[in-house]
């Protein structure tokens, strides 16, 4: 995946039809519709990454000096006390923190190599390639199947006639699908929590992003949704690359392939989740992970 | 349980130490005061619909066979000669001569409110989006300010306005502008033609769309404010345009209540008065011609022409504003029961709420 510097540039109008069916990401589920491809084999080299990052609000700086790379293909666990900045250092991974008033932001970000912030990149096409999960399931006030493909339309990623094969698909992938084939048109807060957070993420694969960014996702749900999601993240993690934040520490050391801790400010440590958990470099992540603090 | 029981219905009223005072009034007195004045006070409103329309039905109910189904339909308002002999109709007496249709003042009314809602609805989405969205805080706490002091404006005053600042305008610089450039086909004739006096349908809609507009506007930013922050990031981390975000989420998220929101203002448009009978030109007995043409609504002829009703011996001029309020009443009502079918409907099973008063 050769990402030229056109494609933040431009909006994606040029794409065939169908391309979206082709899918990154792995259709693990059985049965699914779509023709099952192999997955990807994982990506090399770098799918993000933060040189000399400094994020804050009109006087307050968050965070200062961030140097991070996110290898392509890999999950990365965000981990950190509360109020250490890790998420809004995520939230500056797909431009959400813009609007925001008073934020500043220097040094660097990439997305496979072209500058996230660059006066030429498209914010929006930034946030189709970079997707994001939140902390509580937030669907539109639309019908699921709507739902789903809400920013495929935004997009214009697919033809009217194809939408409907690509909610099946998204939904199978998530493992939705049969629980609500037979009422796509209803509303989507008649859904359990987890059910909704699987249809939020549906939704952001649909648009086809390279990074998916996620926001403590299983803070608001219930164990077994729980282990749905990060069942399913792992299916994905090989064809796109994961950012996660979260305050589970047992849920960063099972699920991800590399943590970065954020300790008051700064990353004070990143690396191999193995390793950052087994033989932190620092003392303030050594009683990070052991649960001394935070 | 017996001993809680009995407790109950003899609570141990501590009496004043010393001498003999009278007791306080019980709390289970005050409970039942409070428990009937709340029960009155929830009939009362049910009771007052009945009232008003029951004496409106009395008045009008004599004269409604005799101005008959022609009342709809016909477009003369000739309250007859006062005095001659009285005649007889249908056992009812009335002036000689006397021939009611209201059908131009339902047309007024209907076409009035038309404009208004025309102009107000997107003005106030407009600045309702504008206003939740848009503005920082302090700013958006003063446009808010303003508009509720617009909504508060009494509308003898948006009358006198409209009078004499509105009408002149948009006879010298909006109208002709209007008449010499639509096409001149069937659907835009209506906008051709003299531009009039300054009087008449386009200055009244205008007015009541300022008169409405901040009614549709508050209710509208306060539905908005209860859209989540969550959902609406949501949709912008999908990479959705602002527009796009406003369709798919606030316009969806706010949807019944924005219908609820919109019929609150055309029952204002449909209903008021005194500012209508001051700048439609008060004209009875014709349909307007054309957007500019002077006309009249069914309340602003109900005011205009109550004084010379009281005058009329036989009643029956009394009787024909009974009806023709009456008909105010029900096109109003069925406005409003619409909208809560739409309201309903449109709901989708997302409880939110439906057009809160003002």
């Amino acid at each position: 995946m050769v990402n030229a510097m056109h494609e933040l540039t431009e909006p994606d109008t040029a794409r065939t039809p169908g391309h979206n069916l082709h899918l990154q990401v792995p259709a693990p589920v059985a049965g699914s519709a779509a023709a099952p491809k192999p997955a990807p084999a994982p990506e090399s080299g770098t799918a993000m990454s933060a040189h000399d990052v400094s994020l804050s609000f009109g006087d307050k700086t968050v965070l200062s000096g961030v140097d991070l790379e996110f290898p392509a293909g890999t999950i990365t666990a965000l981990v950190g006390p509360t109020g250490c900045g890790k998420t809004t250092f995520l939230r500056s991974l797909n431009r959400m923190n813009d609007r925001v008033p008073g934020f500043r932001r220097t040094g660097t970000f990439t997305l496979f190599g072209d500058d996230l912030y660059a006066p030429s990149a498209d914010p929006l096409v930034v946030r189709r390639r970079v997707g994001m999960l939140f902390q509580r399931p937030n669907p539109f006030p639309l019908s699921i199947h709507e739902n789903v493909v809400a920013g495929v339309k935004a997009h214009r990623l697919a033809p009217r006639n194809k939408l409907r094969d690509i909610t099946e698909t998204r939904l199978r992938e998530v493992g939705l699908w049969d629980a609500v084939a037979d009422r796509l048109g209803s509303s989507p807060f008649r859904l359990s929590g987890g059910q909704q957070q699987l249809l939020c993420l549906a939704r952001a694969l649909a648009v086809e992003p390279d990074v998916l960014l996620l926001d403590e996702p299983t803070s608001s749900l219930d164990p077994v949704s729980t282990e749905a999601v990060e069942h399913l993240l792992r299916t994905l993690s090989p064809g796109i690359t994961i950012v996660i934040v979260t305050h589970n520490l047992a849920q960063a050391r099972r699920l991800s392939d590399r943590t970065a801790f954020f300790f008051e400010g700064r990353l004070a440590e990143a690396g191999e989740t193995e390793q950052v958990f087994e033989q932190p470099a620092s003392e303030a992540t050594r009683q990070y992970v052991t649960g001394r603090f935070g | 349980m017996t001993d809680g029981r009995t407790s109950v219905t003899h609570p141990p009223v501590a009496k004043p130490p010393g001498d003999g005072a009278r007791p306080r009034t019980s709390r289970r007195d005050t409970q039942g005061l409070v428990r009937w004045t709340t029960r009155v006070a929830a009939v009362l409103p049910g009771l007052a619909l009945v009232a008003v329309i029951v004496v409106l039905a009395l008045e009008a109910v004599p004269v409604i066979p005799v101005n008959g189904l022609h009342f709809f339909t016909t477009n003369t308002w000739n309250p007859g000669n006062s005095y001659s002999q009285p005649v007889i109709s249908h056992g009812v007496q009335m002036p000689a001569g006397a021939s009611y249709g209201a059908l131009p003042l339902i047309t007024g009314t209907l076409e009035s409110s038309a404009i208004a809602m025309l102009i107000a609805v997107p003005v106030a989405l407009g600045t309702a989006l504008v206003v939740v969205d848009k503005l920082p805080k302090r700013l958006s706490s003063a446009v808010g300010m303003f508009l509720e002091m617009l909504a508060g404006i009494p509308s003898v005053v948006f009358g006198l306005w409209g009078a004499l600042t509105l009408g002149p305008f948009l006879v010298h610089h909006v109208s002709p502008f209007i008449a010499s450039h639509v096409p001149d086909v069937p659907p835009f004739r209506f906008l051709k033609g003299p531009v009039g006096s300054g009087e008449g349908l386009l200055p009244s809609g205008v007015v009541l769309g300022i008169m409405v507009l901040p009614i549709v506007a508050a209710t509208t930013r306060d539905l908005l404010r209860q859209v989540p922050r969550g959902t609406r990031e949501g949709a912008m981390a999908l990479g959705m345009t602002d527009a796009e975000v406003i369709r798919w989420v606030d316009l969806r998220w706010i949807r019944s209540g924005f219908v609820g929101a919109c019929i609150l203002g055309l029952g204002r448009a449909l209903g008021e008065t005194m500012a209508v009978a001051m700048v439609s030109g008060a004209v009875l007995g014709a349909n307007p011609a054309n957007l500019y043409a002077t006309m009249t609504t069914i309340a602003a002829t109900i005011v205009s022409q109550l004084d010379y009703a009281l005058s009329d011996a036989t009643g029956f001029a009394l009787g024909t504003l009974a009806e023709a309020g009456l008909l105010l009443m029900v096109i109003s009502l069925s406005a409003n029961v619409v909208a809560r079918f739409l309201v309903r409907r449109s709901s989708a099973g997302v409880a939110l709420p439906v057009g809160r008063g003002i």
